[in-house]
């Protein structure tokens, strides 16, 4: 494997956001295909993160910053894809936050680091977020999916005052609004017509991506679940 | 020398301290300054997971200087204003000199005295109930009425509300103020009914923001001899929430009960981060938050408990470190995951309940049943056999804890991570004559008898 591609991969365990970003250009200007910089630099170092998370060798900083210098090659290197005319590697922004009144935000920045270092450009609105604020961000930056986490059973109705909203709005069809957190079950999901749930951060880069597969606007069809705990 | 700042010095750093935003400080601050902790006191893999409780008292001192360097290092983030309210080493000194060793609870003969402890002091860890765990309107008084009948629960918390009467409560809306001031009025009520009524009690488990806290100290509701219940995020930040709390809650001239998981897996990192993290955020909370009580949580954000090896390790060292270098009343949490009427779940309380009180913790509450997640998923007996734990396990050698929780382990460990959820509590308890369903009974008697046998001394309290 070349050499760049070798320090791509460190810089993103590493979570040096400047090196990635730097090694990224750097693999454009020597000419080397960005989908292979992408498998080999970005998405084999988090697939190490993420394996190494789960055996106890790193953590939640690691992890988030490993996400966050992932973000910052990636656009670079999807940007060269889009330039050459090729397409099919950009999953798409995704607008991340918890719902108001709630504070939980472990669960929230899993999920947060998980999907950037799967390829998806995150924008985390951090926790105590208003139905507007997720709206207005997804609208400023054209995201595809509206991801929304509560722990907390009394914010969960502002799930439902999110989609009703965007309802009202005339715009429910452009976003994918997808669910998770302690008290979210598949059942409220269906319920208030979200488009996907899962059950922890790992199965959300599937959902999402099955999502941004289907190809189908935000409510038209049934909720993806995955990996559901039922009481 | 310096002493413990007052509430205006600490309300104005938490708004001109050292700016920092939140993003640095989980990712970079945090990690940054545990990792110098532990790597200069030679803490890093410390965890033995063939021995889960520490016995080694020295490294419990050892990891509790590091914590107390990483408060003084830290400080806590306002993630309102994103400014660090930082204490200084005298005023941190002084106030933990000034934090009550004692603290009386309720009142008549109900009161409890919740002390400062050391490990295996024979004084027993005092034990509260439940979390808040979610409840239907229908069953909330049944439970909460069942729990302050079980004579060895020492302090009532009862489960979180979600309507009142139908109308669904919105957090930082007035059906969380109503729904608060309502539950609060009934909590009070409840333990007059269980012929408790100077049982002491934490409230309000269902204010989720500030709103749902007002009416703690207010006339029919939340006593000033119960606990005011302050949790704050993790790791070591505030933020208006929290604060209205507290000012409220000193005020009314009450308790303040904070809180705060240190999070393995988290920014801390591995369990021995977590540990002095946890430690830390117990002594600076005494600064910032003006806790009387509370300080030594901890989970594990792998497993979603902390009744693994590496949480119940974690906690044995927490609760040491802090039990032997303070006089503060702590408090630990044993997040189970399985739920009511599985004997996972009274194995897990065994094991966790027993490494807590045996470290050293002046109270406990719980159980995390169904690690907390599904609604009704609760039963006083359940709570009942926390207390019993609690009682029994206080005065246990460290070494008789260990062998304890070798022999319990195995009866959950490998499904920690796909629990047995057990039943809603209509199935495991009649609410309207406050007893165990027979089924239920059974399992709860044949994992007592077990772990009498084994020598945990259930009788002799
Ligand atoms: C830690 C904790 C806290 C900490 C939070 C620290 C922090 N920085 O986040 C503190 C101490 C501050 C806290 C406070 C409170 N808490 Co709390 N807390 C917990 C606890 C023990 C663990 C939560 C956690 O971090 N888990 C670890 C993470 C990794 O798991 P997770 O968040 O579930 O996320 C996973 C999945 O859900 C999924 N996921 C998460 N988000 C999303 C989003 C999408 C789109 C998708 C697809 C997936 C997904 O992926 C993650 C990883 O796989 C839970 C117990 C529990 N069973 O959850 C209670 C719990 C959530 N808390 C509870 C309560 C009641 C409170 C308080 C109201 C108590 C009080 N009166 O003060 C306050 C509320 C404060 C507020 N305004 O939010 C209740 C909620 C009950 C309910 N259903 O309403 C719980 C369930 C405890 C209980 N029942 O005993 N709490």
């Amino acid at each position: 494997m070349s050499d760049l591609i070798n320090k791509l991969y460190e810089a993103v365990i590493e979570g040096e956001e400047d090196d990635a970003l730097e090694i990224a250009k750097a693999s454009i200007e020597a000419g080397l295909e960005p989908l292979k910089v992408i498998r080999g630099g970005i998405q084999a170092a988090m697939d190490l993160m993420g394996d190494q998370f789960e055996n106890g060798e790193a953590f939640l900083p690691e992890l988030m910053l490993a996400g966050d210098a992932a973000t910052l090659a990636m656009e670079v290197l999807l940007a060269k894809i889009k330039e050459d005319g090729g397409e099919g590697a950009d999953s798409g922004t995704v607008v991340i936050g918890v719902m108001a009144g709630d504070h939980h935000d472990i669960g929230k920045n899993l999920v947060r680091a998980i999907l950037s270092a799967n390829g998806f450009k995150v924008i985390d609105l951090g926790i105590d977020v208003g139905v507007r604020d997720f709206i207005e961000t997804a609208k400023r930056e054209n995201a595809k999916i509206i991801a929304c986490s509560t722990l907390i059973t009394t914010s969960l109705p502002y799930q439902k005052e999110l989609i009703e909203t965007l309802d009202a709005m005339k715009i429910r069809e452009k976003y994918q609004v997808i669910l998770g957190g302690g008290p979210v079950t598949p059942q409220w999901t269906n319920m208030i017509k979200a488009d996907g749930y899962s059950n922890t951060a790992s199965e959300c880069v599937e959902l999402c991506k099955q999502l941004v597969s289907r190809d189908l606007e935000g409510g038209a069809a049934d909720p993806i679940i995955i990996g559901a705990l039922n009481a | 020398m310096k002493q413990k700042p007052d509430l205006i010095e600490i309300l104005r750093r938490s708004r001109e301290g050292e700016y920092c935003s939140a993003h640095e400080w989980d990712v970079k601050r945090v990690p940054k300054a545990v990792k110098k902790m532990l790597k200069k006191y030679d803490l890093q893999n410390k965890l033995d997971k063939e021995n889960p409780v520490n016995m080694d008292m020295e490294l419990a001192d050892k990891f509790y200087q590091a914590g107390f360097d990483l408060a003084l290092e830290l400080g806590m983030l306002n993630e309102a204003r994103d400014r660090i309210v930082k204490i200084d080493e005298e005023e941190l000194i002084s106030t933990l000199h000034l934090a009550p060793a004692e603290v009386e609870l309720g009142f008549g003969h109900d009161k409890r005295i919740m002390k400062s402890r050391t490990p295996s002091d024979p004084y027993p860890m005092l034990f509260g109930s439940s979390l808040g765990i979610t409840m239907s309107e229908e069953a909330w008084p049944y439970i909460t009425e069942g729990i302050a009948r079980q004579p060895q629960v020492d302090i009532l918390e009862s489960g979180s509300l979600c309507s009142i009467n139908g109308l669904e409560a919105l957090p930082n809306d007035p059906s969380e103020t109503l729904l608060c001031y309502e539950q609060g009025r009934k909590h009070v009520a409840l333990r007059r009914q269980a012929g408790r009524e100077g049982m002491p009690g934490i409230g309000n488990i269902s204010a989720v923001t500030e709103f749902g806290q007002f009416c703690y100290g207010t006339r029919g509701n939340f006593y000033t001899t119960d606990l005011s219940l302050i949790l704050y995020p993790s790791e070591m930040k505030i933020n208006n929430q929290t604060m209205h709390k507290v000012v409220h809650t000193l005020a009314m001239g009450g308790m303040v009960f904070a809180g705060s998981p240190g999070m393995i897996g988290g920014m801390p990192g591995p369990p021995e981060g977590a540990v002095i993290s946890s430690i830390a955020a117990a002594l600076l909370q005494y600064a910032i938050l003006f806790s009387t009580v509370g300080g030594g949580e901890l989970y594990d954000i792998r497993y979603l408990s902390n009744v693994n090896r590496e949480g119940l390790w974690a906690l044995s060292v927490t609760h040491q470190a802090l039990s032997r270098n303070t006089h503060l009343c702590t408090h630990g949490i044993a997040n189970q995951v399985s739920g009511p009427g599985t004997k996972e779940l009274l194995y897990e309380t065994l094991v966790g309940v027993s490494v807590i009180a045996a470290s050293g913790a002046s109270f406990s509450t719980g159980p995390r049943s169904a690690g907390g997640k599904f609604n009704d998923y609760l039963s006083p007996l359940d709570c009942r056999w926390c207390a019993e734990v609690a009682h029994a396990a206080s005065g246990m050698d460290l070494k008789d804890v260990n062998a304890l929780v070798k022999e319990f382990l195995p009866e959950f460990e490998d499904n920690i991570k796909t629990p047995n959820i057990g039943k809603p509590v209509q199935e495991v308890w009649d609410l309207k004559n406050f007893k165990p369903l027979p089924e239920a009974e059974a399992v709860y008697n044949e994992v007592r008898s077990r772990a009498k046998a084994f020598g945990l001394p259930l009788d002799a309290i």
